[in-house]
Protein backbone atom coordinates (compact mmCIF):
# COMPACT_ATOMS: atom_id res chain seq x y z
CA UNK A 1 0.00 0.00 0.00
CA UNK A 2 0.89 3.67 -0.41
CA UNK A 3 0.72 5.87 2.16
CA UNK A 4 -1.60 7.89 1.18
CA UNK A 5 -4.38 5.67 1.78
CA UNK A 6 -3.69 6.25 5.32
CA UNK A 7 -6.15 9.62 4.75
CA UNK A 8 -9.38 7.29 3.67
CA UNK A 9 -8.70 3.89 5.39
CA UNK A 10 -10.18 3.72 9.18
CA UNK A 11 -10.56 0.97 12.07
CA UNK A 12 -13.29 -1.20 10.75
CA UNK A 13 -14.59 -1.75 14.14
CA UNK A 14 -14.70 1.81 15.94
CA UNK A 15 -14.20 3.98 12.47
CA UNK A 16 -11.06 6.19 14.51
CA UNK A 17 -7.80 7.25 13.08
CA UNK A 18 -5.14 4.26 12.39
CA UNK A 19 -1.59 4.81 13.36
CA UNK A 20 1.08 3.10 10.72
CA UNK A 21 4.32 1.38 11.49
CA UNK A 22 6.05 0.28 8.50
CA UNK A 23 8.65 -2.88 8.52
CA UNK A 24 9.38 -3.19 4.96
CA UNK A 25 9.08 -0.43 2.40
CA UNK A 26 10.34 -0.89 -1.49
CA UNK A 27 10.22 2.50 -3.20
CA UNK A 28 6.75 4.35 -2.40
CA UNK A 29 5.09 0.84 -1.96
CA UNK A 30 4.54 -0.24 2.22
CA UNK A 31 4.91 -3.64 1.85
CA UNK A 32 5.16 -4.86 5.47
CA UNK A 33 4.04 -3.34 8.25
CA UNK A 34 1.23 -2.91 10.98
CA UNK A 35 -1.76 -0.23 11.14
CA UNK A 36 -2.78 0.00 15.13
CA UNK A 37 -6.09 1.61 15.76
CA UNK A 38 -5.69 5.00 18.18
CA UNK A 39 -8.17 4.45 20.13
CA UNK A 40 -9.02 0.79 20.95
CA UNK A 41 -5.98 -0.72 20.41
CA UNK A 42 -6.77 -3.10 17.69
CA UNK A 43 -3.26 -4.39 15.42
CA UNK A 44 -4.07 -4.84 11.75
CA UNK A 45 -1.51 -6.36 9.24
CA UNK A 46 0.04 -5.23 6.23
CA UNK A 47 1.46 -8.18 4.00
CA UNK A 48 2.81 -8.24 0.77
CA UNK A 49 1.69 -4.56 0.49
CA UNK A 50 -1.72 -5.69 1.34
CA UNK A 51 -3.62 -4.31 4.35
CA UNK A 52 -5.85 -7.07 6.05
CA UNK A 53 -8.63 -4.38 7.83
CA UNK A 54 -10.92 -7.19 7.91
CA UNK A 55 -12.68 -6.81 11.97
CA UNK A 56 -11.19 -9.48 14.58
CA UNK A 57 -13.68 -11.75 14.37
CA UNK A 58 -13.50 -12.15 10.37
CA UNK A 59 -9.81 -12.13 10.16
CA UNK A 60 -9.92 -15.99 10.55
CA UNK A 61 -12.85 -16.92 8.74
CA UNK A 62 -10.96 -18.78 5.23
CA UNK A 63 -12.85 -20.73 2.91
CA UNK A 64 -10.72 -22.89 0.87
CA UNK B 1 -7.10 -30.98 -11.97
CA UNK B 2 -5.58 -34.66 -13.70
CA UNK B 3 -2.32 -36.63 -13.04
CA UNK B 4 -0.80 -36.59 -16.28
CA UNK B 5 1.06 -32.93 -15.29
CA UNK B 6 4.34 -34.20 -14.97
CA UNK B 7 4.65 -36.23 -18.16
CA UNK B 8 7.32 -35.17 -19.96
CA UNK B 9 7.52 -31.79 -18.60
CA UNK B 10 10.76 -30.18 -17.28
CA UNK B 11 10.34 -29.18 -13.68
CA UNK B 12 11.87 -25.80 -14.18
CA UNK B 13 9.87 -24.80 -16.70
CA UNK B 14 7.00 -22.25 -16.00
CA UNK B 15 6.09 -21.16 -19.26
CA UNK B 16 4.17 -24.44 -21.06
CA UNK B 17 1.38 -24.55 -18.43
CA UNK B 18 0.44 -21.72 -16.06
CA UNK B 19 2.06 -21.76 -12.57
CA UNK B 20 0.03 -23.33 -9.85
CA UNK B 21 -0.24 -20.36 -7.97
CA UNK B 22 -2.03 -18.84 -10.96
CA UNK B 23 -4.17 -21.25 -12.14
CA UNK B 24 -5.62 -21.24 -8.22
CA UNK B 25 -6.11 -17.36 -8.00
CA UNK B 26 -8.03 -18.04 -11.09
CA UNK B 27 -10.51 -20.92 -9.55
CA UNK B 28 -10.96 -18.74 -6.79
CA UNK B 29 -11.71 -14.98 -8.23
CA UNK B 30 -14.49 -14.15 -9.80
CA UNK B 31 -13.67 -12.84 -13.40
CA UNK B 32 -14.96 -9.94 -15.08
CA UNK B 33 -19.05 -10.94 -16.79
CA UNK B 34 -21.73 -9.52 -18.25
CA UNK B 35 -22.42 -8.05 -14.86
CA UNK B 36 -18.82 -6.55 -14.12
CA UNK B 37 -19.77 -5.07 -17.70
CA UNK B 38 -22.72 -3.50 -17.21
CA UNK B 39 -21.33 -1.90 -13.69
CA UNK B 40 -18.25 -0.42 -15.23
CA UNK B 41 -19.87 0.93 -18.38
CA UNK B 42 -22.38 2.82 -15.45
CA UNK B 43 -19.88 3.91 -13.37
CA UNK B 44 -17.42 4.98 -16.49
CA UNK B 45 -19.97 7.31 -18.17
CA UNK B 46 -20.43 9.21 -14.79
CA UNK B 47 -16.76 9.33 -13.05
CA UNK B 48 -15.39 12.59 -13.46
CA UNK B 49 -11.13 12.75 -13.32
CA UNK B 50 -10.26 13.25 -9.94
CA UNK B 51 -13.04 11.30 -8.68
CA UNK B 52 -12.57 9.13 -5.47
CA UNK B 53 -14.15 5.60 -6.37
CA UNK B 54 -14.35 2.47 -3.86
CA UNK B 55 -14.97 -0.82 -5.67
CA UNK B 56 -16.21 -2.84 -2.96
CA UNK B 57 -15.59 -6.47 -3.49
CA UNK B 58 -13.19 -5.39 -6.41
CA UNK B 59 -12.71 -9.30 -7.40
CA UNK B 60 -10.35 -9.39 -10.23
CA UNK B 61 -10.04 -5.32 -10.33
CA UNK B 62 -12.14 -4.79 -13.06
CA UNK B 63 -14.67 -2.25 -12.34
CA UNK B 64 -11.78 -0.26 -10.25
CA UNK B 65 -9.00 -0.74 -13.56
CA UNK B 66 -12.37 0.79 -16.15
CA UNK B 67 -12.77 3.65 -13.51
CA UNK B 68 -8.98 4.72 -13.31
CA UNK B 69 -8.56 4.57 -16.83
CA UNK B 70 -11.48 7.08 -17.31
CA UNK B 71 -9.40 9.18 -14.51
CA UNK B 72 -10.96 8.27 -11.00
CA UNK B 73 -8.07 7.66 -8.31
CA UNK B 74 -9.55 4.22 -6.94
CA UNK B 75 -9.35 2.00 -4.31
CA UNK B 76 -10.63 -1.91 -4.37
CA UNK B 77 -11.72 -3.86 -1.06
CA UNK B 78 -12.65 -7.25 -1.25
CA UNK B 79 -12.53 -10.03 1.58
CA UNK B 80 -11.00 -12.82 -0.32
CA UNK B 81 -7.22 -12.58 -0.62
CA UNK B 82 -6.83 -14.31 -3.64
CA UNK B 83 -8.82 -11.40 -5.43
CA UNK B 84 -7.12 -8.76 -3.10
CA UNK B 85 -3.77 -10.14 -4.73
CA UNK B 86 -5.25 -10.26 -8.30
CA UNK B 87 -6.65 -6.56 -8.34
CA UNK B 88 -2.87 -5.39 -6.46
CA UNK B 89 -1.76 -7.23 -9.53
CA UNK B 90 -3.97 -5.46 -12.40
CA UNK B 91 -2.22 -1.75 -10.20
CA UNK B 92 -5.27 -1.47 -8.36
CA UNK B 93 -4.53 -0.23 -4.61
CA UNK B 94 -6.45 -2.48 -2.71
CA UNK B 95 -7.56 -3.10 1.09
CA UNK B 96 -8.26 -6.88 2.15
CA UNK B 97 -11.62 -5.30 4.05
CA UNK B 98 -15.54 -5.95 4.90
CA UNK B 99 -17.82 -3.85 2.28
CA UNK B 100 -16.96 -0.33 3.24
CA UNK B 101 -16.30 -0.57 6.77
CA UNK B 102 -12.71 0.13 6.92
CA UNK B 103 -13.18 3.34 5.49
CA UNK B 104 -13.33 7.02 6.70
CA UNK B 105 -16.79 8.71 6.71
CA UNK B 106 -16.87 11.10 3.28
CA UNK B 107 -13.83 9.42 1.91
CA UNK B 108 -15.64 8.78 -1.83
CA UNK B 109 -17.51 10.58 -4.23
CA UNK B 110 -18.40 7.17 -6.07
CA UNK B 111 -18.81 3.06 -4.72
CA UNK B 112 -19.34 0.74 -6.81
CA UNK B 113 -19.96 -2.94 -5.78
CA UNK B 114 -21.17 -5.89 -8.16
CA UNK B 115 -22.43 -8.14 -5.06
CA UNK B 116 -22.55 -11.95 -4.88
CA UNK B 117 -26.03 -12.40 -5.31
CA UNK B 118 -27.44 -15.93 -6.36
CA UNK B 119 -29.70 -16.81 -4.31
CA UNK B 120 -28.28 -20.50 -2.48
CA UNK B 121 -29.65 -22.88 0.08
CA UNK B 122 -27.80 -22.59 3.24
CA UNK B 123 -26.53 -25.73 3.01
CA UNK B 124 -24.41 -25.40 0.01
CA UNK B 125 -23.49 -21.83 1.04
CA UNK B 126 -19.73 -20.59 1.40
CA UNK B 127 -18.06 -23.89 1.20
CA UNK B 128 -14.91 -21.60 -1.14
CA UNK B 129 -13.85 -18.04 -2.08
CA UNK B 130 -15.17 -18.80 -5.76
CA UNK B 131 -18.85 -19.82 -3.73
CA UNK B 132 -18.48 -16.54 -1.47
CA UNK B 133 -18.38 -14.74 -4.61
CA UNK B 134 -21.34 -15.72 -6.24
CA UNK B 135 -23.63 -16.26 -3.25
CA UNK B 136 -26.32 -13.59 -1.76
CA UNK B 137 -27.89 -16.18 1.13
CA UNK B 138 -31.02 -17.74 0.45
CA UNK B 139 -32.84 -14.67 -0.72
CA UNK B 140 -29.69 -13.41 -2.54
CA UNK B 141 -29.57 -10.00 -0.64
CA UNK B 142 -27.12 -11.27 2.35
CA UNK B 143 -24.23 -8.82 0.90
CA UNK B 144 -26.66 -6.56 0.01
CA UNK B 145 -28.39 -5.38 2.82
CA UNK B 146 -24.83 -5.10 5.12
CA UNK B 147 -23.81 -3.15 1.53
CA UNK B 148 -26.65 -0.62 2.20
CA UNK B 149 -26.24 -0.35 6.14
CA UNK B 150 -22.93 1.42 5.45
CA UNK B 151 -22.40 2.85 2.29
CA UNK B 152 -24.32 6.39 2.67
CA UNK B 153 -21.40 7.02 5.81
CA UNK B 154 -18.30 6.76 3.13
CA UNK B 155 -20.13 9.04 0.15
CA UNK B 156 -19.12 12.32 0.38
CA UNK B 157 -21.85 14.41 -0.41
CA UNK B 158 -23.20 14.91 -3.68
CA UNK B 159 -21.83 11.28 -3.85
CA UNK B 160 -23.49 8.35 -5.40
CA UNK B 161 -23.59 4.28 -5.05
CA UNK B 162 -23.59 2.02 -7.87
CA UNK B 163 -24.96 -1.15 -6.92
CA UNK B 164 -25.45 -4.12 -9.62
CA UNK B 165 -28.60 -5.82 -8.98
CA UNK B 166 -30.35 -9.08 -10.70
CA UNK B 167 -34.25 -9.38 -11.00
CA UNK B 168 -33.01 -12.92 -9.07
CA UNK B 169 -32.63 -10.67 -5.99
CA UNK B 170 -35.77 -8.73 -6.52
CA UNK B 171 -34.87 -5.20 -7.40
CA UNK B 172 -38.18 -3.81 -5.25
CA UNK B 173 -37.14 -5.40 -2.31
CA UNK B 174 -33.78 -3.71 -2.88
CA UNK B 175 -35.32 -0.54 -3.41
CA UNK B 176 -37.55 -0.74 -0.50
CA UNK B 177 -34.84 -1.59 1.88
CA UNK B 178 -32.71 1.33 0.68
CA UNK B 179 -35.51 3.90 0.63
CA UNK B 180 -35.79 2.73 4.91
CA UNK B 181 -32.19 4.09 5.37
CA UNK B 182 -33.06 7.09 3.23
CA UNK B 183 -31.30 6.38 0.08
CA UNK B 184 -33.45 7.07 -2.97
CA UNK B 185 -32.62 4.73 -5.68
CA UNK B 186 -32.41 5.40 -9.97
CA UNK B 187 -32.10 2.70 -12.47
CA UNK B 188 -29.35 3.92 -14.84
CA UNK B 189 -28.49 0.80 -16.67
CA UNK B 190 -30.45 -2.48 -17.64
CA UNK B 191 -29.47 -5.79 -19.64
CA UNK B 192 -31.89 -8.95 -20.20
CA UNK B 193 -30.16 -12.32 -20.21
CA UNK B 194 -31.74 -15.63 -20.49
CA UNK B 195 -33.08 -16.48 -16.80
CA UNK B 196 -32.39 -12.87 -15.44
CA UNK B 197 -32.29 -9.10 -15.79
CA UNK B 198 -28.90 -7.18 -14.93
CA UNK B 199 -29.89 -3.32 -13.67
CA UNK B 200 -27.10 -0.56 -12.54
CA UNK B 201 -29.23 1.11 -9.54
CA UNK B 202 -27.65 4.44 -8.46
CA UNK B 203 -27.77 5.15 -4.65
CA UNK B 204 -27.96 8.56 -3.45
CA UNK B 205 -28.86 10.15 0.03
CA UNK B 206 -32.20 11.15 0.18
CA UNK B 207 -31.41 14.95 1.79
CA UNK B 208 -28.14 15.27 -1.13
Amino acid sequence: MKEDLMDIICCPVDKHELELDVEERDDEEIMEGTLTCTECGEVYPIEDGIPNLLPPDMREEAPA
Amino acid sequence: MTGDRDAGDDPDDGTARPRLAELRETETVYQPAEDSRLLADAVVETVDAGDRLLDVGTGSGYVAARAREAGAHVVGADLNPHACRQAAAAGVPVVRADLTTAFRAGAFDLVAFNPPYLPTAPEAEWADWMERALSGGEDGRAAIEPFLDDTARVLAPGGAAFLLVSTLTDPEAVREYAAARGLSATEVAGESHPFERLLVVRFTSAGD
